[in-house]
């Protein structure tokens, strides 16, 4: 059996309602459902920048108050939905993570460029002269820049367009792959879900109602709330 | 010499007030009841001060500083702690911080022989060190929560990646000291230059020398530069960690804003 890296037990946090959840190595979770369903909520619960009002959260097995908070957060990286880069150039933003545990290492950025596919130009550049698909590419190489062994995503892409959807879905298959990334992302595109995850978690109303592997469940829905979900999207 | 000015002149001074008045009540500002309350209250304040300070420059020096100083403080307190009213801890911090600030303002006036103990220098100096002390925390306290604000996307990317709060308010602590302090700067830059500081001019319309009137005000303006500074390092320093609970996560930030 697979590693288990978060158990969440009657975990309730504001809309959250008694959620139930495993996540094994390796996977990679879809979280979708309606807006204000709580998926940001769950996947900020997975680094602490947020914590349950009640229920546990079991980390590696250990209670995940007993980790230190930075070297959590340090490995289980975030990509938030926008990408709040730090002034002034793509460089600073890429040394930021590992500065602060003193573990920055020149050189490190031309690999970190790489798996964003932004040209190594663009590392003086100041951040206020990227494109919005560019911001995000930065945020995502600044996350990874920390080494994470848990990579969360919260709707990173939400705010591109079309192409730049693609691209990036792209870079983040040859990372997921490469990588071997444990990914739990929420979006609320469907097509994206089927591409990237390997397990969905349909939540609504603060509450997971209903999950199962990638694409087969949207296929064949179980519950009338997904397949409204699935018509409507 | 014993200049004074009559209460006849005190009188004319109406007329500079039905200036604003006029103004106001031509251009319809909806200012009248404000310009015409808060001279009234100004001129009851300023003279009810000049009593009590008659009555405290009579007392002891050890009875009257302390007391004049203390309320000072404590009004200061109160004053500035309404920019940060729903931040915990905020009216510690001021009082504390002010109580600090005028202890080493006092240390080096009366170590360096530059001030004498008596509340005829003490109570004015001091006020002048209170009042501008109280007004940089309070801009601190606004500037810190509208940084907060504005910042909080990348306070949240910076803890994300493992920043302590320190770390993460880095940037926000830096534009809070910066905005408090430039305008400080300036002042002091053109100091004399476009207007005559308040107490040098007291002074010399008191008939002291220019040159010693102007020793007094580089130990005022010095005074209130440092004290300035000092107020917004203190409330930078100290406020930052009540944006954070104890897990190293961002309080409800909405309810900071709306208190």
């Amino acid at each position: 059996m697979a590693e288990s890296i978060f158990d969440l037990k009657h975990v309730r946090k504001r809309v959250l309602k008694d959620i139930n959840l495993s996540i094994q190595k390796g996977e990679r979770i879809m979280i979708f459902g309606p807006s204000g369903s709580g998926k940001s909520t769950l996947l900020h619960l997975f680094n602490r920048l947020e914590d349950p009002d009640s229920g546990q959260i079991f980390y590696y097995g250990e209670p995940i108050d007993s980790y230190d908070i930075p070297q959590l957060r340090k490995k289980n990286g975030i990509v938030l939905q926008y990408p709040y880069l730090f002034p002034e150039t793509v460089l600073d933003n890429l040394k930021y993570g590992p500065s602060l545990f003193d573990e920055w290492q020149s050189g490190n950025e031309d690999k970190l460029l790489d798996y964003v596919n932004l040209p190594k130009e663009y590392l003086d550049k100041p951040v206020d002269d990227l494109s919005g698909g560019e911001k995000q590419r930065v945020s995502l190489a600044r996350t990874l820049a920390n080494q994470p062994e848990i990579l969360l995503l919260d709707e990173p892409t939400s705010a591109l367009d079309d192409q730049n959807i693609e691209s990036i879905e792209e870079d983040l298959m040859t990372l997921m792959d490469s990588k071997a990334l444990t990914t739990i992302m929420v979006t609320h595109n469907l097509h994206q879900a089927k591409r990237l995850g390997t397990r969905g978690l349909f939540l609504a109303d603060g509450m997971i109602k209903e999950e199962g592997d990638l694409p087969g469940m949207f296929d064949q829905p179980k519950t009338d709330e997904l397949q409204k979900f699935i018509n409507v999207n | 010499m014993e200049r004074d000015v009559s209460n006849f002149s005190l009188l004319v001074l109406i007329v500079f007030v039905m200036i604003p008045f006029t103004i106001s009540y031509f251009y319809q500002l909806g200012l009248k009841k404000d310009i015409l309350w808060s001279s009234i209250r100004g001129a009851i304040q300023l003279f009810l001060i000049g009593l009590i300070l008659t009555y405290l420059f009579n007392l002891k020096p050890l009875i009257g500083i302390p007391i004049m100083l203390s309320v000072m403080i404590t009004i200061a307190t109160f004053h500035a702690r309404k920019k940060g009213k729903e931040l915990p801890n905020v009216f510690m911090t001021v009082l504390v911080g002010l109580i600090t600030i005028e202890i080493i303002v006092l240390a080096l006036w009366l170590s360096f022989d530059m001030v004498s103990f008596t509340p005829e220098e003490i109570i004015p100096m001091s006020g002048m060190v209170i009042g501008n002390s109280m007004v940089a925390m309070g801009l601190s306290l606004e500037r810190m929560k509208s940084e907060f604000e504005t910042n909080h996307g990348k306070i949240l990317a910076a803890l994300s990646l493992g920043a302590t709060p320190k770390q993460a308010s880095h940037l926000t602590v830096r534009r809070t000291l910066n905005a408090a302090l430039i305008p400080n700067i300036d002042q002091l830059k053109t100091i004399g230059l476009v207007q005559l500081p308040g107490m040098m001019t007291g002074l010399i319309l008191g008939g002291i020398e220019p040159i010693v009137a102007i020793k007094y005000q580089l130990v005022i303006s010095i005074s209130i530069f440092s004290s300035v500074s000092l107020s917004a390092i203190i409330v930078s320093m100290v406020m930052y960690r009540f944006f954070y609970n104890q897990n190293m996560q961002l309080v409800d930030f909405q309810k900071i804003k709306n208190g």
